[in-house]
């Protein structure tokens, strides 16, 4: 047998890991929940009756996720607006750490309703959807025959930052991550109008011309980053940026009321890159 | 909410669901590393499936996942420079070998790995996952002229550290 051949031999023996076929599950699906929550965003106002009913589902399916509910207001400037819900949850599965932004206190009880039950819906049905992994997960680290203590629970992380507010316009992200075979983080984006009662899109705060100023932009700034050899992004056909799509992009409003497009991990650079910010132009 | 995948959805998964164990080794060639190689598994599928909207063509499509786990395996190499510079000496249980054959394949192979890692693909698809040389152009998008100089400079390359490493033993 010549070298090559033992080198082969080698390279077949290489052990595959027990836990392999859950991890291409796990990234199958995932992408597949990725898929539906990106249909929910747009159908924002139709949706209401659907997604009051998957709440309101919930809450009697799973009694343990109608638990006691704190509104505690943050002090200073947003306490008229926001409010939020916090609660804990541990099992031997999970850990659970949520904090769900609500708005409060617009003069609209109308739309404030309307709002806070399509983000409790939503982020309800995520972490349902964290949870029923992290159990199967455990069901299949004890099936190939681990113990209960091989299995680290999975932690669920959510919570919400505030970016930009003011009496007519609030943004703000809820981020979501769970540790399961590497931690995977997701980001939720809400920029909403509090006088007219309705979710922005880059067209209503760019302009006609968001598309080419945003494309300029990014385009621009990818560039710019480039020039440091340790960046790297994917190319046009690998699925790099290749002009943002619609006026649905994920964006939000920064401290100074840029408008800032974001990019999560893995869309349209490696994944040690990270989340992608792009600071467009003020906001009209 | 119903989601139903569409055709080229299906055949992607249920090809890399059959194939996991093949896939998963090219991507260990380049981790080195059992978790590493899952994670870059796992980011191939997610970004494959994300950006499927572009395969056009059913036949193309496990090229084209080649393509990308290639190059994440690549990715990884770039940003794991120092920590893989050394490998086969931790990971030793990453391989089931007999006990007498595995200080003499284990050598043989990390003689591979020392190669540059846009060669080594060449030789792991070419020698190792027995790939024809117009399929590993089509993966790496060269020529297959290309693929073939590649491939001799790899061969002659592996020639010479064979025998280096002959000498002194």
């Amino acid at each position: 047998m010549n070298k090559l051949q033992k080198a082969k031999k080698a390279y077949e023996s290489i052990n595959i890991p027990k836990n392999l076929n859950q991890v291409i599950e796990n990234a199958c699906a995932r992408n597949r929940y990725k898929k539906e929550n990106k249909k929910y965003v747009p159908a924002f106002v139709g949706t209401l009756a659907a997604t009051f009913a998957v709440f309101v589902a919930l809450i009697n399916v799973n009694p343990s996720f109608s638990r006691a509910v704190e509104n505690i207001p943050i002090l200073g400037e947003v306490a008229k607006i926001f409010t939020f819900t916090e609660y804990h949850e541990e099992s031997d599965t999970n850990l659970i750490d949520v904090r769900i932004p609500a708005i409060a206190n617009t003069g609209n009880s109308d739309l404030e309703n309307r709002i806070n039950y399509e983000i409790r819906a939503k982020m309800n049905e995520i972490i349902e959807e964290a949870k029923q992994r992290a159990k199967e997960y455990q069901k299949a680290v004890l099936e190939t025959g681990g113990s209960l203590e091989d299995y680290h629970p999975i932690v669920i992380n959510m919570d919400y930052e505030i970016k930009y507010s003011d009496n007519k316009i609030i943004s703000f992200v809820i981020t979501k991550s769970e540790t399961l075979a590497s931690a995977y983080t997701e980001q939720y984006f809400y920029n909403i109008d509090i006088q007219n009662g309705k979710e922005l899109n880059l067209r209503d705060v760019l302009g006609e011309n968001f598309k080419q100023l945003a494309d300029e932009q990014i385009t621009k700034q990818i560039e710019e980053r480039k020039k440091n050899s340790d960046n790297s992004f994917f190319d046009e056909e690998m699925g790099g940026f290749s002009g943002i799509k619609n006026e649905y992009q994920d964006f939000y409003i920064d401290k100074q009321g840029n408008v800032v497009i974001v990019y999560p991990k893995y869309t349209i650079a490696p994944g040690y890159m990270g989340i992608q910010e792009f600071s467009i132009a003020h906001f009209i | 909410m119903l989601w139903v995948l569409t055709r080229t959805e299906e055949i992607l998964i249920e090809y890399i669901k059959k194939n996991q164990k093949k896939l998963y080794k090219v991507a260990y060639s380049y981790a080195n590393d059992e978790e590493a190689a899952l994670d870059i598994m796992q980011e191939a599928i997610t970004k494959s499936l994300e950006n499927i909207s572009q395969i056009k063509n059913e036949n193309y499509i496990t090229t084209w996942f080649y393509r990308i786990l290639i190059n994440e395996g690549l990715q990884y190499i770039r940003k794991n420079k120092r920590i893989i510079e050394c490998p086969l000496t931790e990971n030793e249980r990453d391989f089931s070998l007999d006990v007498e054959n595995r200080i003499e394949y284990l050598d043989a192979y990390s003689v591979i790995q020392n190669l540059k890692p846009k060669v080594r693909t060449i030789i792991i698809l070419r020698y190792f996952e027995n790939m024809k040389i117009d399929e590993i152009a089509k993966i790496l998008k060269v020529n297959t002229n290309t693929v073939k100089s590649r491939l001799y400079k790899g061969l002659q390359e592996l020639k010479e550290c064979f025998e280096r490493r002959e000498k002194n033993e």
